[in-house]
Protein backbone atom coordinates (compact mmCIF):
# COMPACT_ATOMS: atom_id res chain seq x y z
CA UNK A 1 0.00 0.00 0.00
CA UNK A 2 1.23 3.42 -0.67
CA UNK A 3 1.69 6.01 1.81
CA UNK A 4 -1.51 8.12 0.66
CA UNK A 5 -3.54 5.02 0.09
CA UNK A 6 -2.51 3.74 3.81
CA UNK A 7 -3.22 7.02 5.44
CA UNK A 8 -6.94 7.33 3.35
CA UNK A 9 -7.49 3.78 5.02
CA UNK A 10 -6.64 4.39 8.35
CA UNK A 11 -8.98 7.50 8.21
CA UNK A 12 -11.52 5.08 7.11
CA UNK A 13 -10.93 2.47 9.46
CA UNK A 14 -10.41 5.09 12.18
CA UNK A 15 -14.11 6.29 11.53
CA UNK A 16 -15.43 2.80 10.56
CA UNK A 17 -14.35 2.05 14.05
CA UNK A 18 -16.89 5.14 15.64
CA UNK A 19 -19.39 3.80 13.87
CA UNK A 20 -18.87 -0.05 14.38
CA UNK A 21 -18.97 0.92 18.12
CA UNK A 22 -22.26 2.31 17.77
CA UNK A 23 -23.57 -0.31 16.26
CA UNK A 24 -22.41 -2.93 18.54
CA UNK A 25 -23.24 -0.63 21.86
CA UNK A 26 -26.88 0.15 20.12
CA UNK A 27 -28.57 0.11 23.73
CA UNK A 28 -26.12 1.88 25.38
CA UNK A 29 -26.36 4.74 22.17
CA UNK A 30 -29.76 4.28 22.23
CA UNK A 31 -29.71 5.35 25.50
CA UNK A 32 -27.45 8.54 25.47
CA UNK A 33 -29.24 9.20 22.29
CA UNK A 34 -32.10 9.71 23.82
CA UNK A 35 -31.35 10.79 26.73
CA UNK A 36 -30.03 14.20 25.70
CA UNK A 37 -33.35 15.44 23.73
CA UNK A 38 -35.60 13.97 26.65
CA UNK A 39 -33.52 16.39 29.00
CA UNK A 40 -32.60 19.28 27.20
CA UNK A 41 -36.02 19.25 24.79
CA UNK A 42 -38.30 17.57 26.78
CA UNK A 43 -37.83 18.43 30.19
CA UNK A 44 -36.08 21.77 30.04
CA UNK A 45 -37.40 23.25 26.53
CA UNK A 46 -40.83 21.68 27.82
CA UNK A 47 -40.90 23.83 30.79
CA UNK A 48 -39.58 27.32 29.27
CA UNK A 49 -42.05 26.72 26.91
CA UNK A 50 -44.67 26.62 29.01
CA UNK A 51 -43.65 29.51 31.69
CA UNK A 52 -41.65 31.88 29.90
CA UNK A 53 -42.35 30.92 26.15
CA UNK A 54 -46.38 32.20 26.11
CA UNK A 55 -45.12 36.06 25.04
CA UNK A 56 -42.55 35.01 22.33
CA UNK A 57 -44.58 35.44 19.49
CA UNK A 58 -43.38 33.07 17.96
CA UNK A 59 -43.14 29.19 18.41
CA UNK A 60 -40.25 28.15 21.19
CA UNK A 61 -40.03 24.68 20.87
CA UNK A 62 -39.31 24.53 17.32
CA UNK A 63 -37.10 27.21 17.81
CA UNK A 64 -35.21 25.50 21.08
CA UNK A 65 -35.22 22.06 18.79
CA UNK A 66 -33.27 23.51 15.91
CA UNK A 67 -30.83 25.28 18.69
CA UNK A 68 -30.29 22.07 20.44
CA UNK A 69 -30.07 19.80 17.30
CA UNK A 70 -27.30 21.86 15.94
CA UNK A 71 -25.42 22.11 19.46
CA UNK A 72 -26.16 18.84 20.01
CA UNK A 73 -24.31 17.10 16.68
CA UNK A 74 -21.77 20.09 16.84
CA UNK A 75 -20.53 18.74 20.23
CA UNK A 76 -21.24 15.12 19.80
CA UNK A 77 -18.45 15.40 17.10
CA UNK A 78 -16.02 17.50 19.10
CA UNK A 79 -16.35 15.30 21.95
CA UNK A 80 -15.78 12.45 20.02
CA UNK A 81 -12.17 14.53 18.56
CA UNK A 82 -11.26 15.43 22.02
CA UNK A 83 -11.75 11.82 23.33
CA UNK A 84 -8.36 11.10 21.82
CA UNK A 85 -6.66 13.21 24.56
CA UNK A 86 -8.64 11.21 27.54
CA UNK A 87 -8.00 7.99 26.09
CA UNK A 88 -4.48 8.47 25.21
CA UNK A 89 -2.67 5.96 27.62
CA UNK A 90 -6.09 3.94 27.65
CA UNK A 91 -8.14 1.16 25.72
CA UNK A 92 -7.57 1.63 21.42
CA UNK A 93 -6.19 4.66 21.25
CA UNK A 94 -3.44 3.44 22.49
CA UNK A 95 -2.87 1.76 19.46
CA UNK A 96 -4.05 4.35 16.91
CA UNK A 97 -1.10 6.34 18.43
CA UNK A 98 1.37 3.87 17.50
CA UNK A 99 0.32 2.71 14.43
CA UNK A 100 2.18 4.28 11.32
CA UNK A 101 -0.07 7.13 10.14
CA UNK A 102 0.03 10.46 10.54
CA UNK A 103 -1.31 12.26 12.82
CA UNK A 104 -3.50 14.32 10.56
CA UNK A 105 -5.33 10.73 9.23
CA UNK A 106 -5.95 10.28 13.14
CA UNK A 107 -7.86 13.71 13.96
CA UNK A 108 -9.50 12.69 10.19
CA UNK A 109 -10.55 9.92 11.25
CA UNK A 110 -12.04 10.86 14.34
CA UNK A 111 -13.77 13.80 13.05
CA UNK A 112 -15.38 12.02 10.15
CA UNK A 113 -16.62 8.91 12.81
CA UNK A 114 -17.86 11.14 15.23
CA UNK A 115 -19.62 13.19 12.63
CA UNK A 116 -21.22 10.16 10.85
CA UNK A 117 -22.44 8.78 14.87
CA UNK A 118 -23.62 12.02 15.51
CA UNK A 119 -26.01 12.10 12.49
CA UNK A 120 -27.28 9.07 13.50
CA UNK A 121 -28.21 10.81 16.74
CA UNK A 122 -30.45 13.37 14.60
CA UNK A 123 -32.87 10.60 14.65
CA UNK A 124 -33.62 10.37 18.33
CA UNK A 125 -34.34 14.10 18.33
CA UNK A 126 -36.65 13.30 15.05
CA UNK A 127 -38.35 10.71 17.93
CA UNK A 128 -38.96 13.11 20.43
CA UNK A 129 -39.87 16.07 18.34
CA UNK A 130 -42.67 14.07 17.32
CA UNK A 131 -43.46 12.66 20.64
CA UNK A 132 -44.05 16.60 21.84
CA UNK A 133 -46.16 17.28 18.88
CA UNK A 134 -43.35 19.98 17.20
CA UNK A 135 -44.50 20.77 13.94
CA UNK A 136 -41.11 21.78 11.75
CA UNK A 137 -42.12 20.73 8.43
CA UNK A 138 -39.88 19.25 5.61
CA UNK A 139 -38.31 22.37 4.77
CA UNK A 140 -36.89 22.64 8.08
CA UNK A 141 -36.01 18.46 7.85
CA UNK A 142 -34.15 19.70 4.77
CA UNK A 143 -31.78 22.33 5.96
CA UNK A 144 -31.13 20.81 9.00
CA UNK A 145 -29.94 17.57 6.72
CA UNK A 146 -27.90 19.53 4.48
CA UNK A 147 -26.38 21.07 7.12
CA UNK A 148 -25.35 18.34 9.13
CA UNK A 149 -22.12 17.63 7.84
CA UNK A 150 -21.26 21.26 8.23
CA UNK A 151 -22.08 21.53 11.93
CA UNK A 152 -20.25 18.20 12.69
CA UNK A 153 -17.37 19.30 10.46
CA UNK A 154 -17.18 22.69 12.30
CA UNK A 155 -17.57 20.84 15.74
CA UNK A 156 -14.93 18.43 15.47
CA UNK A 157 -12.19 20.93 14.15
CA UNK A 158 -12.92 23.11 17.34
CA UNK A 159 -12.45 19.74 19.49
CA UNK A 160 -9.20 19.47 17.51
CA UNK A 161 -8.48 23.21 19.03
CA UNK A 162 -9.78 22.11 22.41
CA UNK A 163 -7.52 18.63 22.42
CA UNK A 164 -4.61 20.39 21.51
CA UNK A 165 -5.03 22.98 24.70
CA UNK A 166 -5.78 19.84 27.08
CA UNK A 167 -2.84 17.59 25.40
CA UNK A 168 -0.09 18.39 28.11
CA UNK A 169 -2.55 17.32 30.60
CA UNK A 170 -4.69 14.29 29.48
CA UNK A 171 -5.97 14.19 33.12
CA UNK A 172 -7.87 17.62 33.38
CA UNK A 173 -8.94 17.09 29.87
CA UNK A 174 -12.29 15.75 30.10
CA UNK A 175 -13.16 18.42 33.03
CA UNK A 176 -12.19 21.18 30.95
CA UNK A 177 -13.88 19.61 27.78
CA UNK A 178 -17.12 19.50 29.90
CA UNK A 179 -16.73 23.29 30.77
CA UNK A 180 -15.90 24.15 27.07
CA UNK A 181 -19.18 22.37 26.31
CA UNK A 182 -21.45 23.47 28.81
CA UNK A 183 -20.46 27.60 27.69
CA UNK A 184 -20.91 26.96 23.87
CA UNK A 185 -24.14 25.29 25.07
CA UNK A 186 -25.65 28.33 27.26
CA UNK A 187 -23.70 31.28 25.69
CA UNK A 188 -24.95 30.77 21.99
CA UNK A 189 -28.38 30.80 22.07
CA UNK A 190 -29.13 26.63 21.42
CA UNK A 191 -31.42 26.83 24.61
CA UNK A 192 -32.67 30.24 25.04
CA UNK A 193 -33.11 33.51 23.05
CA UNK A 194 -29.52 35.79 23.23
CA UNK A 195 -30.76 38.85 20.75
CA UNK A 196 -30.89 41.08 23.90
CA UNK A 197 -28.03 39.75 25.51
CA UNK A 198 -25.21 42.64 26.71
CA UNK A 199 -22.05 43.42 28.78
CA UNK A 200 -20.03 40.83 29.36
CA UNK A 201 -22.44 38.02 28.30
CA UNK A 202 -23.43 39.64 25.14
CA UNK A 203 -19.64 39.27 24.26
CA UNK A 204 -18.82 35.65 25.17
CA UNK A 205 -22.09 34.84 22.54
CA UNK A 206 -20.71 36.55 20.37
CA UNK A 207 -17.42 35.04 20.79
CA UNK A 208 -18.94 31.40 20.32
CA UNK A 209 -18.06 29.37 17.53
CA UNK A 210 -21.33 27.86 18.23
CA UNK A 211 -23.79 31.24 17.95
CA UNK A 212 -23.02 31.07 14.41
CA UNK A 213 -23.98 27.79 13.72
CA UNK A 214 -27.27 27.82 15.64
CA UNK A 215 -28.01 31.04 13.98
CA UNK A 216 -26.97 29.48 10.43
CA UNK A 217 -29.39 26.93 10.54
CA UNK A 218 -32.57 29.05 12.39
CA UNK A 219 -31.59 31.88 9.35
CA UNK A 220 -32.01 29.73 6.84
CA UNK A 221 -35.14 27.93 8.46
CA UNK A 222 -37.20 31.03 9.23
CA UNK A 223 -36.20 32.67 6.49
CA UNK A 224 -38.90 34.22 4.80
CA UNK A 225 -41.07 33.85 7.30
CA UNK A 226 -42.41 36.85 9.54
CA UNK A 227 -40.56 35.10 12.85
CA UNK A 228 -37.26 36.24 10.89
CA UNK A 229 -36.45 39.19 12.31
CA UNK A 230 -36.97 38.47 15.44
CA UNK A 231 -34.81 34.97 15.63
CA UNK A 232 -31.90 35.38 13.56
CA UNK A 233 -29.06 37.80 14.16
CA UNK A 234 -26.84 37.45 11.17
CA UNK A 235 -27.54 37.26 7.53
CA UNK A 236 -27.10 33.27 6.79
CA UNK A 237 -24.24 34.06 4.43
CA UNK A 238 -22.24 36.31 6.97
CA UNK A 239 -22.90 33.02 9.74
CA UNK A 240 -22.04 30.65 7.09
CA UNK A 241 -18.20 32.71 6.55
CA UNK A 242 -17.91 32.34 10.36
CA UNK A 243 -18.31 28.99 10.48
CA UNK A 244 -15.74 28.18 7.70
CA UNK A 245 -13.28 30.58 8.95
CA UNK A 246 -13.65 29.61 12.42
CA UNK A 247 -13.33 26.00 11.47
CA UNK A 248 -10.35 26.54 8.75
CA UNK A 249 -8.29 28.10 11.61
CA UNK A 250 -9.16 25.23 14.05
CA UNK A 251 -8.49 22.65 11.88
CA UNK A 252 -4.67 24.40 10.89
CA UNK A 253 -3.87 25.70 14.26
CA UNK A 254 -5.22 22.77 16.54
CA UNK A 255 -3.64 20.18 14.88
CA UNK A 256 -0.41 22.15 14.60
CA UNK A 257 -0.81 22.25 18.58
CA UNK A 258 -1.72 19.07 19.07
CA UNK A 259 0.76 17.15 16.94
CA UNK A 260 3.51 19.17 18.52
CA UNK A 261 2.27 19.16 21.93
CA UNK A 262 1.47 15.33 21.78
CA UNK A 263 5.02 14.02 21.70
CA UNK A 264 6.49 16.79 23.37
CA UNK A 265 6.41 15.96 27.42
CA UNK B 1 25.77 -7.81 12.03
CA UNK B 2 23.67 -4.15 12.35
CA UNK B 3 21.70 -4.25 15.86
CA UNK B 4 18.15 -3.58 14.94
CA UNK B 5 17.96 -1.41 17.90
CA UNK B 6 20.57 1.15 18.26
CA UNK B 7 20.33 3.66 21.47
CA UNK B 8 23.24 6.17 21.63
CA UNK B 9 23.57 8.55 24.70
CA UNK B 10 20.10 8.92 25.31
CA UNK B 11 19.03 11.78 27.63
CA UNK B 12 15.11 13.00 28.55
CA UNK B 13 13.94 15.42 30.74
CA UNK B 14 10.72 16.48 31.22
CA UNK B 15 9.70 19.84 31.48
CA UNK B 16 9.84 21.35 35.08
CA UNK B 17 12.06 18.67 36.43
CA UNK B 18 15.61 18.86 37.72
CA UNK B 19 16.94 15.29 37.29
CA UNK B 20 16.52 13.65 33.22
CA UNK B 21 14.54 10.53 33.84
CA UNK B 22 16.97 9.01 31.19
CA UNK B 23 20.45 10.12 31.45
CA UNK B 24 22.98 9.72 28.70
CA UNK B 25 22.35 5.88 27.97
CA UNK B 26 23.67 3.68 24.83
CA UNK B 27 23.10 -0.12 24.28
CA UNK B 28 22.58 -1.96 20.95
CA UNK B 29 20.28 -4.82 20.75
CA UNK B 30 20.64 -7.45 17.91
CA UNK B 31 18.56 -9.53 15.55
CA UNK B 32 16.54 -12.47 16.93
CA UNK B 33 17.86 -11.03 21.24
CA UNK B 34 15.30 -11.67 23.50
CA UNK B 35 16.69 -8.56 25.70
CA UNK B 36 15.23 -7.50 29.70
CA UNK B 37 15.41 -3.92 30.91
CA UNK B 38 14.81 -4.06 34.01
CA UNK B 39 14.66 -1.60 36.67
CA UNK B 40 12.51 -0.46 40.20
CA UNK B 41 9.88 2.39 40.04
CA UNK B 42 11.16 5.14 38.42
CA UNK B 43 14.22 3.72 37.01
CA UNK B 44 13.57 5.58 33.17
CA UNK B 45 12.04 2.55 31.49
CA UNK B 46 8.70 3.32 30.60
CA UNK B 47 10.41 6.83 29.38
CA UNK B 48 12.82 4.97 27.28
CA UNK B 49 10.41 2.49 26.17
CA UNK B 50 8.08 5.35 24.85
CA UNK B 51 10.98 7.26 23.35
CA UNK B 52 11.66 3.48 21.34
CA UNK B 53 8.05 3.53 20.16
CA UNK B 54 7.81 7.12 18.91
CA UNK B 55 5.31 7.82 21.29
CA UNK B 56 8.10 10.20 23.47
CA UNK B 57 10.27 12.88 22.49
CA UNK B 58 13.57 12.65 23.67
CA UNK B 59 15.86 15.44 24.39
CA UNK B 60 18.83 14.28 22.93
CA UNK B 61 20.83 11.58 21.78
CA UNK B 62 20.82 9.32 18.69
CA UNK B 63 18.30 6.27 17.93
CA UNK B 64 17.24 3.66 14.88
CA UNK B 65 15.11 0.89 14.93
CA UNK B 66 15.55 -1.81 12.19
CA UNK B 67 17.80 0.91 10.57
CA UNK B 68 15.15 3.96 10.61
CA UNK B 69 16.09 7.32 12.76
CA UNK B 70 13.39 7.13 15.62
CA UNK B 71 13.28 11.26 15.09
CA UNK B 72 12.88 11.68 10.99
CA UNK B 73 11.74 8.36 9.82
CA UNK B 74 9.13 7.81 12.55
CA UNK B 75 6.33 5.99 10.07
CA UNK B 76 9.13 3.78 9.54
CA UNK B 77 9.97 2.68 12.58
CA UNK B 78 6.18 2.25 13.74
CA UNK B 79 5.93 -0.33 10.90
CA UNK B 80 8.40 -2.81 12.29
CA UNK B 81 7.56 -2.39 15.93
CA UNK B 82 4.89 -4.36 17.68
CA UNK B 83 3.51 -3.28 21.12
CA UNK B 84 2.44 -5.05 24.19
CA UNK B 85 1.16 -1.78 26.17
CA UNK B 86 1.23 -2.00 29.87
CA UNK B 87 -2.39 -1.08 30.20
CA UNK B 88 -4.67 -3.07 27.71
CA UNK B 89 -5.05 -1.56 24.56
CA UNK B 90 -8.04 -3.43 23.33
CA UNK B 91 -11.98 -2.01 22.06
CA UNK B 92 -13.88 -3.72 24.22
CA UNK B 93 -17.30 -3.37 22.45
CA UNK B 94 -15.78 -5.06 19.58
CA UNK B 95 -14.92 -8.94 19.53
CA UNK B 96 -11.40 -10.76 18.77
CA UNK B 97 -10.98 -10.81 15.17
CA UNK B 98 -12.56 -6.97 14.47
CA UNK B 99 -10.00 -5.93 17.32
CA UNK B 100 -6.77 -7.67 15.40
CA UNK B 101 -8.59 -6.35 11.89
CA UNK B 102 -8.63 -2.72 13.11
CA UNK B 103 -5.06 -3.21 13.58
CA UNK B 104 -3.80 -4.90 10.34
CA UNK B 105 -5.91 -1.88 8.51
CA UNK B 106 -4.02 0.43 10.47
CA UNK B 107 -0.60 -0.71 9.35
CA UNK B 108 -1.84 -0.79 6.13
CA UNK B 109 -0.76 -4.63 5.44
CA UNK B 110 -4.87 -4.83 4.41
CA UNK B 111 -7.57 -2.15 2.72
CA UNK B 112 -10.18 -2.42 5.36
CA UNK B 113 -13.29 -4.50 4.90
CA UNK B 114 -16.07 -4.16 7.06
CA UNK B 115 -16.87 -8.43 7.60
CA UNK B 116 -14.23 -10.82 8.10
CA UNK B 117 -15.48 -12.81 5.18
CA UNK B 118 -14.92 -10.15 2.98
CA UNK B 119 -11.13 -9.58 3.95
CA UNK B 120 -8.55 -11.86 1.82
CA UNK B 121 -7.97 -15.64 2.10
CA UNK B 122 -4.44 -14.96 3.44
CA UNK B 123 -5.60 -12.78 6.22
CA UNK B 124 -8.35 -15.41 7.33
CA UNK B 125 -5.83 -17.89 7.20
CA UNK B 126 -3.48 -16.23 9.60
CA UNK B 127 -5.82 -15.09 11.93
CA UNK B 128 -6.79 -18.42 12.13
CA UNK B 129 -3.39 -20.17 12.60
CA UNK B 130 -2.30 -17.77 15.27
CA UNK B 131 -5.75 -18.11 17.29
CA UNK B 132 -4.72 -21.96 16.73
CA UNK B 133 -1.26 -21.04 17.96
CA UNK B 134 -2.38 -19.10 21.11
CA UNK B 135 -5.68 -21.81 21.62
CA UNK B 136 -7.82 -19.02 21.06
CA UNK B 137 -9.17 -20.46 17.89
CA UNK B 138 -12.80 -21.12 19.73
CA UNK B 139 -13.12 -17.33 20.64
CA UNK B 140 -12.31 -15.50 17.73
CA UNK B 141 -15.41 -13.54 17.08
CA UNK B 142 -16.95 -12.97 20.63
CA UNK B 143 -17.17 -10.46 22.95
CA UNK B 144 -14.00 -9.25 24.75
CA UNK B 145 -16.30 -8.30 27.64
CA UNK B 146 -15.94 -12.17 28.02
CA UNK B 147 -12.26 -12.59 27.59
CA UNK B 148 -10.13 -13.45 30.98
CA UNK B 149 -6.74 -11.17 31.53
CA UNK B 150 -4.60 -13.88 29.81
CA UNK B 151 -7.03 -13.91 26.65
CA UNK B 152 -6.75 -10.51 26.59
CA UNK B 153 -3.06 -10.75 26.68
CA UNK B 154 -2.94 -13.53 24.19
CA UNK B 155 -5.16 -11.55 21.60
CA UNK B 156 -3.19 -8.37 22.04
CA UNK B 157 -0.29 -10.82 21.07
CA UNK B 158 -1.39 -12.09 18.41
CA UNK B 159 -2.46 -8.74 17.29
CA UNK B 160 1.42 -6.92 17.78
CA UNK B 161 2.25 -9.95 15.75
CA UNK B 162 -0.07 -9.74 12.71
CA UNK B 163 2.42 -7.04 10.69
CA UNK B 164 4.99 -8.96 11.17
CA UNK B 165 7.15 -6.73 13.43
CA UNK B 166 11.29 -7.17 13.66
CA UNK B 167 10.92 -5.80 17.20
CA UNK B 168 8.70 -6.51 19.72
CA UNK B 169 7.84 -4.68 22.94
CA UNK B 170 6.19 -5.66 25.86
CA UNK B 171 5.83 -3.51 28.72
CA UNK B 172 5.12 -5.09 32.02
CA UNK B 173 3.09 -7.95 29.60
CA UNK B 174 2.29 -9.81 32.95
CA UNK B 175 0.75 -7.61 34.79
CA UNK B 176 -2.32 -8.33 36.34
CA UNK B 177 -1.88 -11.60 35.69
CA UNK B 178 -1.54 -15.13 37.62
CA UNK B 179 1.23 -17.23 37.76
CA UNK B 180 -0.63 -19.75 35.48
CA UNK B 181 -1.44 -17.34 32.72
CA UNK B 182 1.90 -15.77 32.90
CA UNK B 183 3.55 -19.34 32.38
CA UNK B 184 1.59 -19.89 29.23
CA UNK B 185 1.75 -16.55 28.33
CA UNK B 186 5.54 -16.98 28.07
CA UNK B 187 5.53 -20.26 26.50
CA UNK B 188 3.58 -18.74 23.87
CA UNK B 189 5.37 -15.51 23.33
CA UNK B 190 9.11 -17.90 23.15
CA UNK B 191 7.74 -20.05 20.69
CA UNK B 192 6.30 -17.34 18.47
CA UNK B 193 9.80 -14.72 18.67
CA UNK B 194 11.36 -18.29 17.62
CA UNK B 195 9.40 -19.20 14.48
CA UNK B 196 9.34 -15.62 13.32
CA UNK B 197 12.76 -14.49 14.72
CA UNK B 198 11.42 -11.35 16.36
CA UNK B 199 13.69 -9.68 18.81
CA UNK B 200 11.75 -9.31 21.95
CA UNK B 201 13.00 -6.47 24.07
CA UNK B 202 10.76 -6.54 27.51
CA UNK B 203 10.37 -4.49 30.66
CA UNK B 204 8.93 -6.41 33.90
CA UNK B 205 8.68 -6.44 37.34
CA UNK B 206 8.49 -10.05 37.42
CA UNK B 207 12.66 -10.94 37.44
CA UNK B 208 12.51 -14.14 36.86
CA UNK B 209 10.50 -13.74 33.85
CA UNK B 210 13.92 -12.27 32.30
CA UNK B 211 16.00 -15.21 33.44
CA UNK B 212 15.85 -16.89 29.93
CA UNK B 213 16.42 -13.57 28.15
CA UNK B 214 19.71 -13.42 26.19
CA UNK B 215 20.97 -10.21 27.93
CA UNK B 216 19.30 -8.16 30.72
CA UNK B 217 19.92 -4.36 31.07
CA UNK B 218 19.52 -2.51 34.60
CA UNK B 219 18.83 0.78 34.63
CA UNK B 220 18.22 2.99 38.10
CA UNK B 221 17.86 6.76 38.75
CA UNK B 222 18.01 7.08 35.00
CA UNK B 223 21.33 5.14 34.16
CA UNK B 224 22.61 1.81 33.19
CA UNK B 225 24.09 -0.12 35.97
CA UNK B 226 24.47 -3.20 34.12
CA UNK B 227 24.60 -5.16 31.24
CA UNK B 228 24.80 -8.63 30.07
CA UNK B 229 23.75 -12.06 30.03
CA UNK B 230 21.60 -13.34 33.57
CA UNK B 231 24.58 -15.99 34.36
CA UNK B 232 27.30 -13.28 33.89
CA UNK B 233 24.85 -11.06 36.47
CA UNK B 234 24.55 -13.97 39.04
CA UNK B 235 27.93 -15.01 38.71
CA UNK B 236 29.56 -11.19 39.20
CA UNK B 237 27.32 -10.12 41.57
CA UNK B 238 26.50 -13.14 43.86
CA UNK B 239 29.06 -16.47 44.79
CA UNK B 240 27.72 -19.57 44.62
CA UNK B 241 28.13 -21.38 47.96
CA UNK B 242 27.91 -24.71 50.09
CA UNK B 243 26.21 -24.78 53.66
CA UNK B 244 27.35 -27.79 55.71
CA UNK B 245 27.57 -28.82 59.37
CA UNK B 246 28.80 -31.86 61.42
CA UNK B 247 28.21 -32.52 65.21
CA UNK B 248 32.07 -32.29 65.31
CA UNK B 249 32.28 -29.17 64.23
CA UNK B 250 36.24 -28.25 65.04
CA UNK B 251 37.45 -31.43 62.95
CA UNK B 252 34.89 -29.94 60.28
CA UNK B 253 36.65 -26.38 60.03
CA UNK B 254 39.86 -28.03 60.07
CA UNK B 255 39.59 -30.27 56.80
CA UNK B 256 38.02 -26.83 54.90
CA UNK B 257 41.04 -24.67 56.23
CA UNK B 258 41.75 -24.40 52.17
CA UNK B 259 38.67 -22.85 50.99
CA UNK B 260 37.42 -19.42 51.14
CA UNK B 261 34.29 -20.03 53.98
CA UNK B 262 32.42 -18.22 56.56
CA UNK B 263 30.25 -19.15 59.82
CA UNK B 264 26.39 -18.39 59.38
CA UNK B 265 24.59 -16.80 62.48
CA UNK B 266 23.23 -20.99 62.93
CA UNK B 267 27.03 -21.91 63.65
CA UNK B 268 27.11 -23.90 60.07
CA UNK B 269 29.64 -23.30 57.59
CA UNK B 270 29.15 -21.16 54.18
CA UNK B 271 32.04 -22.42 51.74
CA UNK B 272 32.19 -20.23 48.45
CA UNK B 273 33.24 -21.72 45.09
CA UNK B 274 34.01 -20.63 41.85
CA UNK B 275 36.58 -22.87 40.19
CA UNK B 276 36.05 -26.32 42.23
CA UNK B 277 32.87 -28.57 41.60
CA UNK B 278 30.82 -29.01 45.21
CA UNK B 279 32.46 -32.36 44.59
CA UNK B 280 35.88 -31.40 44.55
CA UNK B 281 35.12 -29.50 48.22
CA UNK B 282 32.79 -32.52 49.70
CA UNK B 283 35.96 -34.96 48.69
CA UNK B 284 38.28 -33.47 50.89
CA UNK B 285 36.01 -33.60 53.77
CA UNK B 286 36.32 -36.84 56.28
CA UNK B 287 33.49 -35.83 59.19
CA UNK B 288 30.46 -37.27 58.63
CA UNK B 289 28.18 -34.41 57.75
CA UNK B 290 24.59 -33.96 59.80
CA UNK B 291 23.89 -31.18 56.54
CA UNK B 292 24.54 -29.66 53.12
CA UNK B 293 22.65 -27.26 51.32
CA UNK B 294 23.90 -26.31 47.98
CA UNK B 295 22.91 -22.85 46.77
CA UNK B 296 22.91 -21.29 43.41
CA UNK B 297 21.83 -17.46 43.29
CA UNK B 298 18.15 -16.46 41.16
CA UNK B 299 18.70 -13.52 38.82
CA UNK B 300 15.63 -12.02 41.21
CA UNK B 301 18.77 -12.54 44.17
CA UNK B 302 21.50 -10.60 42.12
CA UNK B 303 19.10 -8.02 40.84
CA UNK B 304 18.01 -7.22 44.50
CA UNK B 305 22.11 -7.09 45.60
CA UNK B 306 22.65 -4.69 42.79
CA UNK B 307 19.86 -2.14 43.30
CA UNK B 308 20.42 -2.23 47.01
CA UNK B 309 24.01 -1.79 46.45
CA UNK B 310 23.56 1.05 44.28
CA UNK B 311 20.74 2.54 46.69
CA UNK B 312 23.33 2.35 49.61
CA UNK B 313 26.67 4.00 47.16
CA UNK B 314 24.12 6.77 46.58
CA UNK B 315 22.89 7.35 50.20
CA UNK B 316 26.68 7.71 51.47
Amino acid sequence: MKPFQKDLNAIVVIAAREVLRFFKDWKTSLVFSLMFPVLFLGILGGSIAQNLGVGLGYNYLQFALLGMVAATIAMNTMMSVTSLVEDRENDFTQEIFVAPISRYSIILGKIVGGSITAILQLFAFVIIALVMGISIGLSAIGWILLLAPLICISGGTLGVLVASIFSSSPKTADKGVIMFVFAQMFLSGAFIPINNSSGVLGALSHAMPMTYLVDLLRGLVYQGTPFYSQIAMYNPLLDLAVVVAISIASFVVGTFLFVRSERNR
Amino acid sequence: MQPIIQVEKLTKRYRKTDKPAVNNISFNVQPGEFFAFLGPNGAGKTTTISILTTTLAKTSGNITIAGYDINSQAKDVRQNVGIIFQNPSLDLNLSAEENIRLHVNLYGVYAYKPLFRLMPKEYQSQVIEMAEFMGLQNDLFKPLKTFSGGMKRKLEIIRGLMHKPKVLFLDEPSQGLDAVSRRDLWTYLRNVAKTQNTTIFLTTHYIEEAENADRVCIVNHGQIIFLGTPSEMKNRLLGKYLVIDAENRSMLSSQIESFKSEITQDGKFKIYFEQQTPQQILAQIKTPLTCMELHTPSLEEAYMNLIENKTQEATV
